[in-house]
């Protein structure tokens, strides 16, 4: 009766001491500032999660002589709402800082107005940040480049505006003015500066390369009948219709151009509503022919890395869908780039993640990840050896087949029937 | 001629987006800030009961509309009824009741861009060499019948009677035996429906999102603003001309400017006349 009674006070304290041990290992916190009502930040936020988890499961962290886990704390920055609230986004990082303790700062936020804002918040507290999601704007890594010392806790895994234009978009056109013949070009956007910037951008340089820009339409944030617009660009005898915005009410726009069955092909450079797997059924079909980028790739099934897939097949098994647009990518990638970073620097230091992370070269589910040791942004490619690759896709029988870059395309673009000669 | 068919239809739909709630607002004088939310809790109810119940589409109408009926009779009886006739205390209980019907839409999971509900009838037909689908034609056929369903509603029925007693003059109403809290409920709940009406006609053509409650209730205000607060008529002649403004602000000037028409229109007639077209506020019998 004693032995028994001794072996279970020490079987006991044995059960009672496992949870002491594990909190031994203090996590290391991922603080992500996101807009989580919105694609790009719920997309983030299982992206990261799901990153975390795999990382906690095969052992965590190495740091020193330690191993730690990850914990992800999200809160809601509400900053991709009509009015851009940069003010709440930022109380929401400051309160990452201060209330969460926050190691680092990953994800958003991700309206590029307070991306942008929140550079110098990160800058007083001296807190490496890795944004994936949203925020496009050049700005962002020239503002690190300009102002290094001040800036260089900043840091950009995901795509910018200026790569997506001249490197994607661009390419994108001359190929289908080649393959298709097509080179009367309307550009529809929304009110917002980075889509007016991205509009503009690619109307010059289309230009450049022989295409002719017949009428330029800015739609404000929630605009909700584009038939006008539509009619025009019909009147006007033109042949793609380039699209760049990130409102819910951009799915308006497809299902008029189905119903009125205008002769252009609609090429969503950004266009939120068509990258989610959802969208073929929330149009009924209405979104075929649509093409659409999702700035990384892995944010729609291919074969860009080995990692890729396994990337969209462990995100389907604990989601139940594909990943679903932009910022999914890259944010699952940013611990991934941490814990390498962290492991090679052997502390959570600033400075040294810092060193470590502008010597990072990894090749990750959207190509190899490196980034621009001054200005801190990922070093794009068309080739997923040489960097980070984008995707623009269209939707075929409801599949999101990938058609740019050529490396890793899956398909070639097909014509609406009312447009075939 | 695409100007011509789009302004009635664009006119149409911000007609039936206001009339709610000039209703509500008609009848009982309250100024209905939750109406937003209500048409966008309708599109979520309709899409709920299609795809987690399984209902057919009709029936899912039908029983959103009543539920959204009650739920407004709801909100004045067990809400706004404490605050009714303290002007501030009722845009305050009601904006609070928009935003949270619409914040607990978001929590509960009613996100992204992937929400819709069918068209009623799939396809297009072309007016004039202009193409048009058939959900805007029906969007101006069920505009059409609203109207003239609370016309004869208000003219030959003895509740719609009441109502238009009510709004006429509360008091010598009251004095008739017409029970002015009813009355508030029924406008309530009425003024829901259309709501939903609206809702059920409008969603089909885009999707299901949060953010529209605030679209909704701006371009209702600006509505029946220009129109004059609690008249019918007026509501339906500044939605016509707040309508046909805005498609010929994008045809000839820029779509850019198309959500500062209704703005612009609130502010002018601020400015020239606060009253509104038909708010002339000693000429009450003009309010139904």
């Amino acid at each position: 009766m004693k032995r028994a009674f001794i072996v279970s006070i020490l079987l006991l304290l044995v059960i009672f001491s496992v949870p002491s041990l594990s909190s031994a290992q203090k996590p290391i916190v991922l603080g992500a500032p996101l807009p989580t009502a919105f694609l790009y930040g719920w997309t983030a936020e299982k992206g990261l999660k799901l990153a975390v988890d795999e990382i906690n499961a095969a052992g965590g962290v190495t740091v020193g002589r330690e191993k730690r886990p990850f914990k992800v704390e999200v809160m809601d920055t509400r900053d991709l709402e009509p009015v851009v609230p940069v003010s709440d986004a930022l109380l929401v990082l400051e309160k990452l800082i201060l209330e969460k303790n926050a190691d680092f700062i990953v994800g958003g936020p991700a309206r590029s107005e307070a991306a942008l804002a929140a550079m110098d918040l990160l800058s007083k507290y001296k807190k490496v940040s890795i944004l994936t999601t949203g925020a496009l704007s050049p700005a962002y890594h020239r503002r690190v480049e300009a102002e290094y010392d001040k800036f260089k806790y900043c840091f950009r895994i995901s795509g910018e505006v200026g790569w997506l234009v001249a490197g994607e978009f661009v390419p994108k056109l001359v190929d289908i003015k080649a393959k298709l013949g097509l080179s009367r070009l309307f550009i529809m956007v929304q009110d917002v500066a980075h889509a007016r910037g991205a509009g503009d951008l690619t109307g010059k340089l289309a230009k450049e390369k022989g295409w002719e820009v017949i009428g330029t339409e800015i739609y404000p944030t929630g605009t909700t009948d584009f038939s006008v617009g539509l009619l025009k660009a019909r009147r006007e005898n033109a042949q793609v219709i380039l699209i760049v915005m990130d409102m819910p009410e951009s799915s308006v726009l497809l299902k008029q151009w189905f119903d009125m069955k205008i002769p252009a092909l609609p090429f969503g450079t950004i266009i939120a509503a068509a990258e989610q797997p959802g969208f073929w059924r929330a149009t009924e079909g209405k979104g075929e022919f649509c093409m659409a980028s999702v700035v990384n790739a892995g944010n729609a099934p291919s074969r860009a890395t080995p990692w890729t897939m396994k990337f969209v097949e462990a995100y389907t098994k604990k989601y139940g869908l594909e990943p679903e647009g932009y910022g999914t990518s890259s944010s699952y990638m940013a611990p991934y780039v941490l814990k390498d970073a962290i492991e090679r620097a052997g502390s959570l230091d600033s400075d040294a993640v810092i060193t470590a992370i502008e010597k990072t070269d990894l090749m990750g589910v959207y190509g190899r990840i490196k980034v621009h040791p001054k200005s801190h942004q990922v070093i794009p490619s068309i080739d997923p050896n040489e960097g980070a690759v984008g995707t623009i896709f269209q939707w075929q029988a409801g599949k999101r087949v990938v058609v740019y870059p050529p490396k890793i395309a899956m398909g070639e673009i097909k014509l609406p029937p009312w447009m075939k000669k | 001629m695409d100007i011509l068919i789009y302004g009635i239809i664009n006119s149409v739909s911000l007609a039936l987006m206001a009339i709610g709630f000039t209703l509500v607002y008609g009848i009982s004088r309250l100024p209905n800030f939750a109406h937003g939310a209500l048409y966008v809790i309708t599109g979520f109810l309709v899409w709920s009961l299609i795809h987690l119940l399984k209902l057919n589409y009709v029936l899912s109408i039908v029983l959103a509309l009543l539920i959204m009926g009650l739920l407004g009779a709801a909100i004045y009886r067990f809400v706004l009824i404490r605050v009714r006739g303290m002007a501030t205390s009722e845009i305050i209980a009601t904006y609070a009741l928009g935003l949270a019907i619409l914040e607990f839409l978001r929590w509960g999971g009613f996100k992204g861009m992937t929400y819709t509900l069918p068209v009623f009838i799939e396809g297009s037909v072309n007016i004039g060499g202009i193409p048009v689908d058939l959900q805007r034609i029906i969007v101006i056929t069920i505009g059409v019948v609203v109207v003239a369903f609370m016309w004869l509603f208000t003219h030959f029925n003895k509740t719609g009677l009441a109502l238009r007693g009510m709004a006429q003059d509360e008091h010598a109403a009251m004095m008739l035996g017409i029970d002015s809290d009813w009355m508030a409920v029924v406008a309530m709940g009425m003024g829901s429906m259309l709501a939903g009406i609206a809702a059920i006609a409008l969603l089909p053509l885009g999707n299901i999102v949060v953010e529209a409650g605030y679209n909704v209730l701006v371009l209702s205000i600006a509505v029946c603003i220009v129109g004059g607060l609690g008249s019918w008529v007026g509501a339906i002649l500044a939605a016509f001309m707040i309508g046909f403004l805005q498609i010929i602000t994008v045809a000839y000037i820029q779509s850019h400017f198309h959500m500062v028409v209704a703005i612009l229109a609130i502010i002018i007639t601020l400015i020239l006349k606060p009253s509104g077209f038909f708010g002339k506020q000693k000429e009450l019998e003009e309010r139904v």
